[in-house]
């Protein structure tokens, strides 16, 4: 099907590169300020994840994955980024991310985080016969540095943010240890995500016109 | 082919009242497709009690006895609500908001359609995207109000749920991984996992089975995910409220039971048994700790299913024919009584137009029917006979005082202080002297009707153990290894 033919110490090197190259801008996530630029960022890491994707799917010579690939492309490299810098566009005024924890101690929690995933993810790694199995707790690093950024940034634009970036590490997890899941699942999941972000899109807006800010440290009336 | 319009239904349903603009139209399509599906399901119950398997649209679909006993619970208690639902729906959403009244009808049966396809199908990965499907089709009924509050409540529900289930993803494509790295070519399908079990790698279905459990989890309430359920259910519209805790809770924990039964067979019970016995201890405590000092009745109802999924996994934690037994009958009891009290606490808030306890009071005087069924319901739900869930609570400690002693008597005198606490806040508020501008006579009471058959299902199953009910719940066990 394809002519080129990837032997597969070259995939294992081109993987944890550009698996490393996603982490690198999870975490980068943490270091931009404004909205614009962090929506960026998501969108860059969705590039390389559909990059990572295809290279696989040439070398393991699988049209489904081919179609994965270019399905991410679509959907978090394109459409997603735009919902979101439309709703920026749309609120206006406050376009800097307020942090709980400022930058530094922040990357150091990244760190912890990345050591955790580590030690979590390298004996299911090692047990893994495919030879792009080594990045698996890059990914999963991804994954948790995700969720910090969630629980740390009080914007709702952000939150989302975070929330994407754990999804694109879980895709990516997911792709390392199995070669991905089978299409109409992958599908499945895009579609869902696709459609969260549209429904938090409009909450944001709600939460604006009902708290006039995307503050969602001021969500805690319900208490008990 | 009966399966796929099963599942059809709701769906089109659903189009098709997005798309009308009458209101009459609008509730009659509404309550003959509840009925509708309610019918269709019965006919495939009954013909998997009958030892048969249903498979549609090649292996995609898939319905056995676990499956089916879901269905059951899913339909069943969709119909009564959606019966309910016309009546609410009129009194709170006039003809000015016509609107969220189709926003409604439509997201009602989406929800009820994404239930049915998360229980229906064999494939892992297909279940995942439909549980995360009924976050997406329920966040915008929990702010159907749209005040400041049901918007908070909606904004937590959807990023936890979402949170929550991507864990729950990471746990499906591990038990991929681990089918997949072993045998080859297996799908992700629950049947072929389920048949290879015993050759998968048990160091990865471990650590699986523990994002399964904190993914599903949380949308099954187990504590301490649970955060956003008193928030969400309490704020949704009742009729949603009481499908979301009677039966959206036990879909959460339906998943948890496909992968224990895979994961049970690969590594022995223990493991996931010890798990689920300290989340279900802790979702226990924490619940009993908020239950006491709640001053909303819908969030004590919310909290109380907090406490009840916790019983549940006790249940199948302490494992053997009897916790499971016990586990599989109050899901349904739980499903029955916590359904009931929600749609009267509709009642209530109608009538009182607060949700805090201390506003409702002389409830029995005022609305006689719905303060009476409140009041049963109550002594449902809190585990006095001769209602069905003493019965099946009872069966649960008495299989874990055997195995799990200690596990089983802190959950009993959890249960008792609950037993205090809910019955003195319900007290106050059937009791008392009613506001006195407020008109005598219950909101809504025709609408209260169908509530009748979950009252007498609760009393049947309560002083008898029908014989078909008991052979349906073997037929489930069987398949979930506790036989």
């Amino acid at each position: 099907m394809m002519g080129v033919a990837l032997s597969a110490e070259v995939l294992s090197k081109a993987v944890n590169l550009l698996a490393f190259v996603a982490l690198g801008l999870t975490i980068l996530l943490i270091v931009r300020t404004r909205l614009e630029g962090q929506v960026r960022v998501f969108g860059l890491q969705s590039l390389v994840l559909a990059s990572l994707c295809v290279l696989i799917a040439i070398y393991s010579r699988s049209l489904e994955l081919f179609g994965i690939g270019a399905a991410l492309f679509v959907v978090k490299g394109i459409i997603i980024p735009r919902v979101l810098n439309r709703a920026v566009a749309n609120i206006g005024l406050v376009r800097v991310a307020t942090p709980y924890l400022g930058t530094a101690p922040a990357l150091i929690i990244c760190g912890i985080l990345t050591i955790i995933s580590f030690y979590v993810m390298t004996p299911i790694a090692a047990s893994n016969p495919l030879p792009a199995a080594d990045a698996i707790p890059l990914a999963f690093a991804g994954v948790l540095i995700g969720f910090f950024i969630m629980v740390n940034r009080r914007r709702a634009v952000t939150q989302i943010l975070g929330f994407l970036m754990l999804e694109n590490g879980i895709f990516l997890l997911a792709l390392l240890a199995t070669y991905g899941v089978p299409f109409i699942v992958e599908m499945g999941v895009f579609l869902d995500v696709l459609v969260a972000v549209l429904i938090m899109e409009v909450f944001v807006y709600r939460i604006k016109d009902n708290f006039d800010s995307i503050d969602v440290g001021e969500l805690e009336k319900l208490k008990e | 082919m009966m399966l796929l319009s099963l599942l059809l239904i709701p769906l089109v349903a659903a189009a098709l009242i997005a798309l009308i603009r009458r209101r009459a139209l609008m509730e009659l399509l509404h309550t003959l497709a509840g009925l509708a599906t309610l019918g269709t399901a019965a006919a495939i119950v009954a013909q998997v009690c009958s030892g048969a398997v249903l498979t549609a649209a090649g292996d995609l679909f898939r319905v056995d006895a676990l499956s089916a006993f879901m269905v059951a619970i899913i339909t069943f208690l969709g119909a009564i609500a959606s019966l309910y639902a016309v009546g609410y729906i009129r009194a709170e959403f006039d003809g000015e908001h016509l609107s969220r009244a189709r926003l409604f009808f439509a997201l009602f049966h989406l929800f009820v359609f994404t239930m049915l396809v998360a229980v229906t199908t064999d494939n892992l990965g297909v279940m995942w995207v439909a549980i995360e499907g009924t976050t997406l089709a329920t966040v915008f009924l929990v702010n159907l109000h749209q005040t400041r509050t049901s918007l908070e409540a909606a904004y937590k529900y959807l990023i936890l749920s979402s949170v929550g289930i991507a864990l729950a993803f990471i746990g499906t494509a591990l038990v991929y991984y681990a089918g997949a790295a072993k045998a080859g070519e297996i799908a992700v399908n629950w049947s072929a996992l389920s048949a290879a079990a015993g050759s998968l790698n048990p160091e990865v279905l471990r650590l699986a089975f523990v994002f399964i459990v904190i993914g599903y989890g949380t949308k099954a309430g187990l504590a301490p995910m649970h955060t956003w359920l008193p928030d969400a259910h309490s704020e949704a519209p009742a009729p949603i409220s009481a499908l979301m805790s009677g039966v959206l809770l036990n879909v959460g924990l339906y998943a948890i039971l496909r992968f224990k039964s895979v994961v049970d067979s690969a590594v022995g019970q223990e493991f996931a048994g010890r798990l689920l016995v300290g989340m279900g201890l802790f979702s226990i405590l924490i619940a009993t700790a908020f239950l006491v000092r709640q001053r909303n009745y819908k969030r004590m109802l919310a909290y109380s299913s907090v406490e009840h999924i916790g019983i549940i996994c006790l249940g199948l934690g302490f494992g053997g024919y009897w916790g499971v037994f016990g586990a599989l009958s109050h899901v349904v009891n739980h499903a029955l009584s916590k359904s009931l009290l929600f749609l009267l606490s509709g009642n209530i808030l109608l009538k009182y137009h607060s949700a805090e306890i201390r506003e409702v009071r002389g409830l029995l005087q005022t609305a006689p029917w719905t303060g009476g069924l409140f009041l049963a319901g109550t002594f449902a739900l809190i585990g006095l006979p001769p209602f069905a869930p003493f019965i099946s609570e009872f069966i649960i400690f008495r299989a874990g005082l055997e195995t799990h002693p200690w596990a089983a008597a802190t959950g009993v005198i959890l249960l008792v202080i609950v037993f205090g606490g809910m019955l003195a806040s319900v007290n106050g508020m059937l009791y008392g002297e009613p506001p006195a501008d407020l008109p005598r006579g219950d909101a809504l009471r025709v609408w209260l009707a169908p509530l009748a058959a979950n009252f007498v299902l609760l009393l049947v199953l309560g002083l008898t153990l029908p014989t078909p009910f008991v052979a349906a719940l073997e037929q489930v066990l069987k398949i979930l290894g506790g036989g």
